[in-house]
């Protein structure tokens, strides 16, 4: 059985993850069974990626067994959907700076799953967390040169060709302009180093003024 | 591929490990700062002054079905809800009782008048256990308020002491909890100081055209707040720069240094001498087009 399942819900899809610390809560989600295990829901309004999977994203894009490096893990709600679908034999680096909200991050899902490796650090100094090449780059950081901040960690993380999931949050790079121009601006950065932009995922109705771009880094 | 405990995997437990107990001490380090207790504390005190208000307004108006003229002779909320707690129904009222809290014989004696023909409604055993409860809570709210005011006063002249010195206590208390803490402050620009807590107003200025604010927070400042209408957004200028100035030397040297705040009366003085006169309006420009082409400003956000 897939670590990530659909259900469809009052004509809604709603997603659920294989839980990889069974009968532990990380937000007060719901558990269920199915098929002889358990699985966490997983609501798109509370995580951006799980928006972009229901707005088209490739499952198979965070597959099992994916090494991952993920930028502005906050208190670790997405982080812990992402550790409990790269499953045991993957690994999820997360990075977050502030320490108020790391602290959440550590205690309930670091120390709980043991494919998460936390780091309190700045995104901005690569150096600090770089202890191994990763297959997938998720960045979702609020700051105006987030996008930079993205090719810097791919340029010392990511393996050739890997994928990069960069969450663009309109409002925090320019509060006035159009969001579908930031969305066509940032898209334009990735392309001219090199990234091949396979889709960008516009997170409405679950987020306002967010899309996700998924692309390809240069091989 | 499983959880197999090969050496990869060993090694990667010891580095996920050495991770936790990494992040753990950041984590401990951040959260033992003095500034971010500063934070804390003035936020406690914003909220117990709303808390105090709520609770002493509506104390006093449930007393008042009781005893209505009480609150019209007792001004200051909090010594009404003493009165209201100590005392409690209108028969309970003496000279003696009323005595040594600071009002003129004349006053108690107009006091036991107003009780003897007040036109307040019976109040029952019940009721008033209530309303004594929550002018008890009033009480203790102030005292509270109190004990934080003083904190927040000592500890900014520990962790702040220049930007204490030039901002005042609680008002620099206020700037640092809007930045996020004294490191936070220390890299702001002395333009982003001066508007902090006007956020609403400066993004409407930057969507819609209209002036930008002239002051956030710092309005508080009784320099801001005192001067006329036309001085105050150079005065908040002027001190938003001292505070930045300030902010710096607090964080990163730590010595108080009074040069700041001198520089900054100077300046003021010159402000005040400069500008004494109200500036010539400009001849009316409404309902015409602006110089750019685009449609007059809409009333709300005119030029006064």
């Amino acid at each position: 059985m897939s670590r990530l399942l659909r259900e469809e819900r009052l004509g809604r899809t709603a997603l659920l993850t294989q839980n990889l610390a069974p009968g532990k809560r990380v937000y007060n989600e719901d558990l269920v069974r199915r098929g002889g295990a358990e699985y966490r829901t997983w609501d798109p309004f509370r995580s951006k990626l799980a928006a972009a999977i229901i707005k088209g994203l490739p499952d198979t894009v965070v597959a099992e067994g994916t090494k991952v490096l993920y930028l502005g893990a906050s208190t670790g709600t997405t982080v812990s959907h992402v550790s409990d679908l790269v499953g045991p034999g993957g690994m999820v680096i997360g990075v977050e700076f502030s320490p108020r909200v790391a602290r959440e991050f550590v205690e309930r899902v670091a120390r709980e799953r043991k494919n998460v490796i936390p780091y309190v650090a700045d995104a901005r100094d690569p150096s600090k967390y770089s202890v191994a090449r990763v297959d997938l780059v998720y960045c979702d950081i609020a700051q105006p040169d987030q996008t930079e901040i993205a090719i810097a960690n791919c340029t010392a993380m990511l393996k050739p060709g890997g994928t990069l999931l960069l969450v663009v949050k309109a409002r925090s790079i320019d509060v006035l302009k159009d969001p579908e121009k930031v969305f066509k601006d940032e898209k334009g950065k990735l392309e001219g180093r090199g990234f091949e932009v396979l889709k960008v995922f516009e997170l409405s109705p679950f987020e306002k003024d967010h899309a996700l771009i998924h692309a390809l880094a240069p091989r | 591929m499983s959880g197999a405990e090969t050496p990869e995997t060993q090694d990667i437990e010891a580095l996920r490990q050495r991770s936790i107990a990494a992040a753990e001490d950041a984590i401990r380090l951040a959260s033992s700062r003095p500034d971010l207790h500063l934070v804390q504390a003035i936020q406690a005190l914003d909220d117990t002054d709303k808390f105090l208000n709520i609770t002493a307004t509506r104390a006093s108006e449930w007393y008042g079905l009781h005893f209505p003229e009480l609150s019209q002779m007792v001004q200051d909320n909090v010594a009404l809800c003493k009165i209201i707690f100590e005392i409690g129904g209108r028969g309970s009222y003496s000279p003696e009782a009323l005595s040594g809290r600071g009002f003129t014989e004349k006053k108690v004696a107009a006091m036991m008048e107003a009780r003897d023909r007040s036109k307040g409604g019976e109040i029952s055993e019940g009721d008033l256990a209530k309303v004594k409860s929550l002018g008890a809570l009033a009480v203790q709210l102030s005292a509270l308020r109190g004990v934080l005011n003083d904190y927040v006063e000592s500890q900014m002249k520990k962790t702040a002491p220049n930007v204490a010195e030039v901002a005042g206590a609680t008002i620099g208390a206020r700037l640092m909890a809007k930045a996020g803490g004294l490191d936070r402050l220390a890299i702001l620009p002395a333009s982003t100081i001066q508007i902090l807590g006007a956020e609403k107003a400066l993004f409407r200025s930057l969507r819609t055209g209209a002036r930008p604010p002239k002051h956030g927070i710092l309005f508080q400042h009784q320099a801001v707040h005192t001067a006329p209408k036309w001085q105050r957004g150079k005065i908040a200028r002027t001190l938003a720069n001292k505070i930045a100035i300030a902010a710096r030397v607090d964080y990163y040297r730590g010595s108080e240094d009074a040069t700041i705040k001198a520089g900054l009366d100077r300046r003021l003085e010159g402000i005040r001498e400069r500008y004494k006169e109200p500036p010539q309006r400009k001849p009316e420009r409404r309902d015409r087009p602006r110089r750019d082409g685009r449609p007059p400003r809409r009333e709300k956000f005119r030029r006064r």
